[in-house]
C-alpha cells in the first residue's frame, strides 16, 4: 500500500497512505481520512455479514426445509439489526463524511481528531457486542425489539442491547464532531452558504445523529435493565407503546433520514461529472433543511398500524406527507443541473440515475403509507418493510457508491474501470428491482413485516425475489472488487479527473497527511 | 398506464365491505405515483444520454439560476399529490373506525399463538366464524405479547396489545376461510397464521349458533356443568382440586356442611348451592370476603341444576349427603 507512485510532490508530502501501516499505527490513527477508510472495512463488512444472513429466509422462501422457526427468527432479527445500527446509519457519516468533510471545508483534520478516533472504537465495540451475542445466545424477537416479546428472549439480549448501546454513543460522538468541525474549521473566507452539498448533508445529518444517537443509547441501557429485572421503564407490565414509540423517535430520523446525506453526495457528483454548478444551491440547502425538520417530527408514521391510536395516525400521515414538497425541489433541481450541461458519462451517472430511482420509489412508497386507510393497513406488513429495504438496498446504497465511485480517484489515488462498474451497477439496479418489487406485492397480500417469505402462497413471487437477491449480491460483488484491485494496481488517477470546482479536488490524490498546508 | 393490466396482481380477492377503502386509493396513488417515477427517472436518464460532454465545451458550463416558473409548479404539484395521498385515504381509514351500531359483538383474548373469541351468548372458540352480510364488531386484548390482528382478505389490521383494547369491525361479503396473521416474531406463530375467520352463509351460520348455543345438545348434565365452571368464570375462584383460590375449592362442597360468618352451619344440598350461585351474599363462608360476583339473571335453572350435577361429581358424598336430607 505505501508504494505509491513517487511523483515529485509526493515526495516532498507524503500521502495519508504512505505513512507507517502496521496494523496499531492505522489503529491509532487520529487522520479523519485513515479513520474513514477504517469505517468503509468496518461497515462493509457488517453489510456482508447482514448479506449473508440475508440468505437464510430466502432459502426458506423457496421452500428450504429443516429450518427452525427459532433459527429464521435469529438471522431475521440480526439482518435486520447489522444493516441499519451498523450499515444505514454509519456508513455515509463514516465513510464519505469522515473523508470529505474537512477537505470540502478546508481543514486540515476534524475538530475533535480523538472524537473521530472514539467514534470508530465504539462502533467496533458495539459492533464485536452484537456479533458476540449472536455468536454465543442469539435473540430472535424481530430488530425492532418489542417489550414483551423481548423480555421473553431467552438470548443474551442484555449484550446486544449494550452493543447498541455502544453503536448509539459512536453515532451522538460523530454528529458532534462534524458539528463542531463545520462551525469551526471552515477555511477563512467560507461561509455556510460556500459549503458543498455533501458538507451540508453531511452537517444536516449530525443533528440527527446526535438526537438519535443519545436516545437510542440511553433507551438501549433501559432496555437491556428491564430485561434483567423484568421492571422498570420497559419492564413486563409497561404499556407496549412506551418502547414503540421511544424507538421510532430514536430510529426513523436517522434511518429513513440517512437519505439527507445521500442526497448531499448525489448533487455534489451530478454537479461534478455534468461540469456546472448545481442549481438552485441555497434552494437545495432549504430542502435538505426542511427535511431535517420533517424527519423528527414524523417519526410516528412509523407507528401507524402498530398501535397507534386513529388520531395519532392522522396527524403523523399529514406531517409525513409534508416532505412532498422539499423531496419534488430536490427532483426538479437536479432535472435542471442535468439540462444543457456537459456530462462526462460514467459509472458515478448511473449510481445518481440509480438514486434517483430508488430514492424516488422509497418517498412515493411514503405516499401509500401516509395514505390513511392504506397506511393503516399496510403499515405492518412487508410493504411497510420493503419501503426500508429501499432505503437501505437502494437509496443510501445507491447513493454510497456515487460517492465512492466519484471520489475514489481521489481517496485512493488510483483509476478504476469504468466498465466493470457499469456492469456491476446494471446488475444491482435490476436486480435490486426485481428483489423489491415482489416484496410490495406480498406485502398487499398480507405478508407480515419482516418475516421473509413465510407465505405458501406468495411462492411464485418469493422466487422471482429471490432471483433479484441474487442478481444484487452478484452485482456488488463485481462493484467492490472493482474498486479493491485498484488497491493493489498502479494505474495512478489525475488529480481532479473531472474538472471539477469544490476544494478536495485541489489536493493531490491521495491526499497528504495535512490536507492542504 | 404501465402495469395497469397487473393491477390484479397486488392484494387479495375482496372479502370485506373494507376492500375498497383500501385498493381504491392505493390503485389511485398507484397510477400518479408510477407516472411521476416514470417522468422523473426517464428525464433523468434522457439527460445524461443528450447532454453529453462534446468537443469544445468549455471547462465548466455557466450556472444557472433555477427556473422560478419550474420551482413554483413543483411546490403547488407536490402540495396537489400530498393532499390528495391523505384526502383519498381518509374516508375509508374513517370508515374503518366507527362500527356500525348494532354489530355482532365478539371479544377477543389473545395469548401467544392462542386466540380466544367469545361471543354474545358466552360461547367461546379458537376460530372466528361470522355470517355473511352482518357487521362484526371485535373488542380485542392480549394476555402476554403484543401482536397484530390481520385479516388480509378482509384488509383488517388492528394491533392487540396488553393493557390496551383495541377495536376492529369488517362485514365479509363472500363465504370463506380468510386466515389471521400475527407478524409476532414467536415460534408459536411461526407460520404467522394461528387462526381464521370463517364466513358462513346466514342460514349456515344461524344454524351453527343453534348448535352450539344450545350447550345442553349431546352432553350430559354434569358435562355441561363442567363447561359452565370453564365458561362463567368460576375457576377464576374456586379450584377444584381443594386448594382454596378467592373461593373455596368445589370439591367436596356438594353435601358438606360449612360454617357461615353469622356463626350458623348450613349443609350444602341443591337449594343451597342455587343461592349460593344466585345471591352468594346471602350467607358467606367463614374467613371468605363476599365477593363473589351473583350470576342471578346470568345463569338459568337448567344450568345451575347441571353445575350441581357437576359438583356430585367431584364431591365424595356426592350421592349420599343433602340429596336424603331434602
Ligand atoms: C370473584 C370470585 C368468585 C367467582 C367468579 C365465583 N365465586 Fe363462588 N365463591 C366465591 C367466594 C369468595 C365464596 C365464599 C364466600 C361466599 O359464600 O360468598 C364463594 C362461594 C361459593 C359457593 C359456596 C361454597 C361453599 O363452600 O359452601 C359455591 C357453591 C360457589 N361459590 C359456586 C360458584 C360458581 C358455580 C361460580 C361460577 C358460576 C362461582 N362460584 C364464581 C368467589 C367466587
Amino acid at each position: 500500500m505505501h508504494n505509491v507512485s513517487q511523483s515529485a510532490a509526493e515526495q516532498v508530502r507524503r500521502s495519508f497512505l504512505g505513512g507507517p501501516d502496521g496494523v496499531s499505527e492505522w489503529f491509532q490513527s487520529l487522520d479523519h481520512k485513515r479513520i474513514s477508510l477504517m469505517f468503509l472495512a468496518w461497515t462493509a463488512g457488517a453489510f456482508l455479514l447482514a448479506m449473508i444472513l440475508a440468505i437464510m429466509p430466502l432459502v426458506k422462501a423457496v421452500g428450504g426445509r429443516g429450518l427452525s422457526a427459532q433459527l429464521l427468527f435469529e438471522t431475521l432479527t440480526y439482518q435486520r439489526l447489522l444493516h441499519v445500527v451498523a450499515w444505514l446509519v454509519p456508513a455515509i457519516p463514516g465513510i464519505i463524511g469522515f473523508f470529505l468533510l474537512p477537505l470540502q471545508i478546508g481543514a486540515s483534520n476534524m475538530a475533535f481528531p480523538t472524537l473521530s478516533r472514539c467514534s470508530l472504537r465504539f462502533y467496533v465495540v458495539g459492533l464485536v457486542l452484537m456479533l458476540g451475542s449472536l455468536a454465543t445466545y442469539p435473540v430472535g424477537s424481530g430488530w425492532t425489539l418489542d417489550t414483551h416479546l423481548s423480555l421473553l428472549d431467552p438470548g443474551a439480549f442484555g449484550v446486544l442491547m449494550v452493543g447498541l448501546f455502544f453503536m448509539g454513543l459512536s453515532w451522538f460522538l460523530t454528529g458532534v464532531n462534524f458539528i463542531v468541525t463545520v462551525h469551526h474549521k471552515r477555511r477563512e473566507g467560507m461561509g455556510f452558504f460556500d459549503m458543498p452539498l455533501t458538507a451540508w448533508g453531511l452537517y444536516l445529518y449530525s443533528y440527527l445523529l446526535v438526537l438519535s444517537g443519545l436516545i437510542f443509547g440511553i433507551i438501549a441501557l433501559y432496555m437491556a435493565a428491564s430485561w434483567v429485572t423484568t421492571e422498570g421503564l420497559f419492564g413486563w407490565k409497561s404499556d407496549p407503546m412506551a418502547w414503540r414509540s421511544y424507538f421510532w423517535f430514536a430510529i426513523r430520523p436517522v434511518t429513513y433520514f440517512a437519505m439527507i446525506p445521500a442526497v448531499g453526495i448525489v448533487s455534489d457528483v451530478i454537479s461534478g461529472v455534468s461540469r456546472k454548478a448545481s442549481t438552485g444551491y441555497r434552494t437545495m440547502v432549504g430542502a435538505m433543511i426542511a427535511l431535517t425538520g420533517i424527519a423528527v417530527a414524523s417519526y410516528g408514521v412509523s407507528l401507524v398500524g402498530q398501535g397507534l391510536s386513529p388520531a395519532g395516525t392522522l396527524i403523523f400521515s399529514a406531517l409525513s406527507l409534508l416532505a412532498a414538497v422539499p423531496v419534488a425541489i430536490i427532483a426538479i433541481t437536479w432535472l435542471s443541473t442535468l439540462y444543457r450541461s456537459s456530462i462526462s458519462c460514467s459509472s458515478a451517472n448511473v449510481f445518481c440515475n440509480a438514486f434517483i430511482l430508488h430514492g424516488g420509489i422509497a418517498s412515493l412508497l411514503g405516499l401509500f403509507l401516509a395514505s390513511p386507510a392504506v397506511g393503516a393497513f399496510l403499515g405492518a406488513s412487508m410493504f411497510a418493510s420493503a419501503q426500508l429495504d429501499y432505503i437501505i438496498w437502494g437509496g443510501v446504497s445507491s447513493a454510497l457508491m456515487a460517492g465512492l465511485h466519484y471520489w475514489w480517484p481521489k481517496m485512493m489515488g488510483r483509476k478504476y474501470s469504468d466498465d466493470v462498474a457499469r456492469i456491476g451497477a446494471v446488475l444491482y439496479v435490476v436486480g435490486l428491482n426485481l428483489a423489491l418489487v415482489p416484496r410490495l406485492i406480498m406485502g398487499t397480500k398480507g405478508v407480515p413485516q419482516d418475516l421473509a417469505g413465510l407465505v405458501d402462497s406468495s411462492l411464485r413471487l418469493a422466487e422471482v425475489s429471490s432471483f433479484g437477491w441474487l442478481c444484487v449480491y452478484f452485482g456488488l460483488a463485481v462493484i467492490a472488487g472493482n474498486l479493491l484491485v485498484t488497491i493493489w494496481g498502479d494505474e495512478a488517477a489525475e488529480e481532479n479527473p473531472w474538472g471539477a470546482t469544490t476544494l478536495e479536488w485541489t489536493v493531490p490524490s491521495p491526499p497528504p497527511e495535512d490536507n492542504f498546508s | 398506464m404501465i402495469g395497469s393490466a397487473n393491477l390484479s396482481a397486488w392484494f387479495p380477492e375482496w372479502g370485506s365491505t373494507h376492500a375498497p377503502d383500501v385498493d381504491v386509493p392505493f390503485f389511485d396513488i398507484y397510477v400518479v405515483t408510477v407516472t411521476i417515477l416514470i417522468l422523473t427517472v426517464g428525464l433523468a436518464v434522457v439527460f445524461t444520454r443528450t447532454f453529453t460532454r462534446k468537443e469544445g465545451d468549455p471547462e465548466q458550463m455557466p450556472a444557472v439560476g433555477t427556473n422560478k416558473i419550474l420551482l413554483g409548479l413543483g411546490v403547488v404539484g407536490a402540495i396537489a399529490l400530498a393532499g390528495f395521498a391523505f384526502q383519498t385515504g381518509l374516508s375509508g381509514f374513517v370508515g374503518q373506525r366507527v362500527a356500525p351500531y348494532g354489530a355482532f359483538e365478539v371479544s377477543v383474548t389473545a395469548r401467544e399463538g392462542v386466540w380466544d373469541f367469545t361471543y354474545p351468548d358466552g360461547h367461546v372458540a379458537d376460530t372466528l366464524r361470522v355470517a355473511v352480510g352482518q357487521p362484526v364488531h371485535l373488542t380485542m386484548t392480549s394476555q402476554d405479547i403484543s401482536q397484530n390482528m390481520s385479516i388480509p382478505d378482509l384488509r383488517v389490521n388492528q394491533t392487540i396489545m396488553p393493557g390496551h383494547t383495541t377495536e376492529a369491525w369488517f362485514e365479509t361479503i363472500r363465504p370463506g376461510t380468510f386466515p389471521i396473521r400475527t407478524g409476532a416474531f414467536s415460534a408459536a406463530t411461526y407460520d404467522s397464521m394461528t387462526s381464521v375467520v370463517v364466513s358462513l352463509p346466514a342460514e349456515e351460520f344461524a344454524a351453527w349458533q343453534a348448535a352450539v348455543g344450545d350447550i345442553f345438545a349431546g352432553r350430559t348434565m354434569a358435562e355441561v356443568g363442567e363447561l359452565l365452571y370453564n365458561q362463567q368464570g368460576c375457576k377464576a375462584c374456586h379450584s377444584l382440586d381443594g386448594s382454596n383460590l378467592v373461593g373455596p375449592s368445589l370439591k367436596n362442597v356438594y353435601g358438606f356442611e360449612f360454617l357461615t360468618t353469622t356463626g350458623e352451619t348450613v349443609l350444602a344440598d341443591d337449594a343451597y348451592i342455587k343461592e349460593s350461585i344466585l345471591t352468594p351474599n346471602a350467607s358467606v363462608i367463614a374467613e371468605y370476603q363476599p365477593v363473589m360476583t351473583p350470576y342471578a339473571g346470568i345463569l338459568g335453572d337448567q344450568e345451575i341444576q347441571a353445575i350441581t350435577e357437576f359438583l356430585k361429581t367431584i364431591s365424595d358424598r356426592g350421592h349420599t349427603g343433602g340429596q336424603e336430607d331434602k
